[in-house]
């Protein structure tokens, strides 16, 4: 379930080799630091005053949410579709969009906030590469808080491992 | 503390064979009661004289240096005198030569607290862990909120009050301030409370996720996973959150970070690699080098203040377990079930949560002592040096 990740930074590594030669010679995935081959992700767009992912004003149930495998922010092929909904609404719509993502409870705390954050900006850049303005579309997490379904086993887990969209109205 | 005492020393000596499972174990494990200072709490004057024994008495049982002793076998005798809001403290050794004399101030229970420290430090050359403060996350109220105490367990008292998620505590190195993961503005940003006036700010709100702030040693730089960059990565920013300097370019999520005693060095934990596994990097900036613990899933790291063992959490099977790695030799060893485990400042005690409840763990011994429960569900213990 890692391997589009590896993959991605493989192709990235490949990219940047076509121009630069690879010159450091490193292996792609050596990293956690600052020269990895990793090429950003999108900045966030300063966030709006007094709205927020649970405001009123915002609409979560338009769209389905993407659903993610354990441990896992690579988008299935299943959930594609889902994206390109709200892709779709989102280029024709003055609307921005708030992305929330979440885990299961199976995790430390800290850690699943990363994840559901990745998640969430995991698919904030699928919508982008679909052609949404990214600085239309802010993120956050709440890690393992806030299950869709409170109940333990893979069912509900399955659930709760997810990324949300919040329309802002 | 009591049943530290009733446990049989055979016992406690059969443990310590049967624990180390990982390869090369680390030279700490090793104590037996003969490396124990024996000592005796002789005569304390003053009104509240009973309640200052009873606190010195616990806070030198925990400490795990010592050995109760009538005071005619003592290797060491404490006494004092506590009147008007001060204790004149002392120890005199076998021969009557007084090895400490010193008065504290503070709190009744703060100045027992400081004397113990002073014995443990000045008997032992280690730092006590007394005067220290504990931090923790509990459900009680229905909503996660962040908890203080001291290392006895005693004290506990709730700090925040927002019914939302308040989460991730980080005790500053000496104990006056505290930052924490607070979702008051419906994003995750961090907060900096003053526990000594309970004047709170919000000092980093970038755009996206702010989260797992914690204090350099000299309580002048934070590090932090901030995502307003597009990804949740690794940060160094001032004391009071600006100023963020990058330190992670990963696809990946960097989570945790704990500081080397020295400041130079960061632990933190990445799945840049696929599960989440520790990493080293400089402060300054530069490449993460992973740390092989041997574990599959390895986050909530904690770096010992004498900076040779790092405490973590490792999922296994689906529970978890609190492992401690010695960074010198490599090998790390199960110490407990539990997470998030985090030192003391004796490089020797962890805190941990197991359920619904803190556990303090003496990493030398394998002792275990509830300091809290009956609040709900704990998670993400902190403590100062």
């Amino acid at each position: 379930m890692k391997m589009p990740r590896f993959s991605l930074v493989l192709a990235v590594c490949v990219i940047a080799a076509s121009f630069s030669g690879c010159v450091t010679g490193k292996k792609p995935t050596a990293g956690g630091g600052s020269d990895a081959d990793y090429v950003n992700g999108t900045p966030l767009p300063e966030r709006q005053e007094g709205v927020s992912f649970m405001s009123p004003n915002v609409d979560r149930g338009r769209f389905h949410p993407v659903y993610f495998a354990f441990d896992s922010f690579a988008i299935g092929g299943g959930e594609r579709g889902k994206i390109d909904q709200v892709a779709q609404f989102m280029r024709g719509a003055p609307n921005t969009l708030i992305v929330a993502g979440f885990t299961d409870e199976r995790g430390t705390p800290e850690y699943n906030r990363g994840l559901g954050e990745r998640r969430a900006q995991a698919v904030r850049e699928a919508l982008i590469r679909a052609g949404v303005d990214g600085s239309k579309i802010q993120t956050v997490s709440f890690g393992a808080e806030m299950p869709a379904d409170s109940g333990s086993g893979e069912g509900a887990w399955a659930k709760n491992r997810r990324a949300e969209f919040g329309v802002v109205r | 503390m009591k049943n530290l005492r009733a446990l049989p020393l055979l016992a406690l000596l059969a443990l310590f064979h049967a624990a180390p499972l990982h390869g090369a174990d680390t030279p700490t494990i090793t104590i037996s009661k003969s490396d124990k200072l024996s000592i005796a709490i002789g005569s304390i004057t003053g009104a509240d004289s009973a309640q200052v024994v009873k606190i010195l008495q616990n806070d030198l049982a925990m400490s795990g240096y010592f050995n109760f002793v009538p005071a005619a076998a003592a290797g060491f005798v404490v006494g004092g005198s506590s009147n008007g809001g001060s204790l004149a403290g002392m120890v005199t050794d076998r021969g009557g030569k007084i090895a400490l004399s010193k008065t504290f101030n503070g709190s009744e229970r703060g100045r027992v607290h400081q004397f113990a420290d002073e014995i443990v430090e000045t008997l032992t050359g280690s730092k006590g862990i007394a005067s220290s403060k504990i931090a923790f996350v509990a459900s009680r109220t229905g909503h996660k909120e962040i908890y203080v105490g001291d290392p006895d367990g005693t004290g506990v008292r709730q700090l925040t009050n927002d019914a939302n998620i308040s989460v991730s505590p980080k005790l500053s190195p000496d104990g006056s301030k505290l930052v924490y993961t607070g979702y008051k503005s419906g994003y995750a940003d961090v907060y900096e409370i003053d526990l000594g006036n309970g004047s709170r700010n919000r000092i980093i709100k970038f755009p996206g996720t702010n989260s797992g702030a914690a204090y350099s040693p000299d309580g002048r730089s934070l590090a932090v996973t901030l995502s307003k960059d597009g990804n949740p990565e690794l940060y160094v920013t001032g004391a009071g959150g600006g100023s963020p300097r990058r330190l992670t370019r990963t696809p990946g999520v960097e989570s945790s970070p704990t500081w080397s005693p020295d400041g130079n060095e960061i632990i933190y934990s990445s799945d840049d690699r696929g599960a989440p596994q520790l990493y080293r990097i400089s402060s300054g900036g530069g490449s993460g080098r992973p740390i092989n613990t041997g574990h599959a899933y390895n986050t909530e790291p904690s770096w010992s203040p004498d900076g040779k063992k790092v405490a973590f959490t490792v999922r296994d099977g689906g529970s978890f377990s609190v492992c401690v790695m010695d960074l010198a030799g490599g090998g790390s060893r199960t110490v407990a079930a539990g997470e998030g485990p985090a030192w003391g400042p004796d490089s020797r005690h962890l805190i941990y949560s197991s359920g619904a409840a803190v556990i303090l763990l003496d990493a030398q011994t394998g002792q275990k002592t509830t300091l809290v429960s009956g609040l709900g569900k704990i998670s993400e213990p902190s403590w100062s040096r």
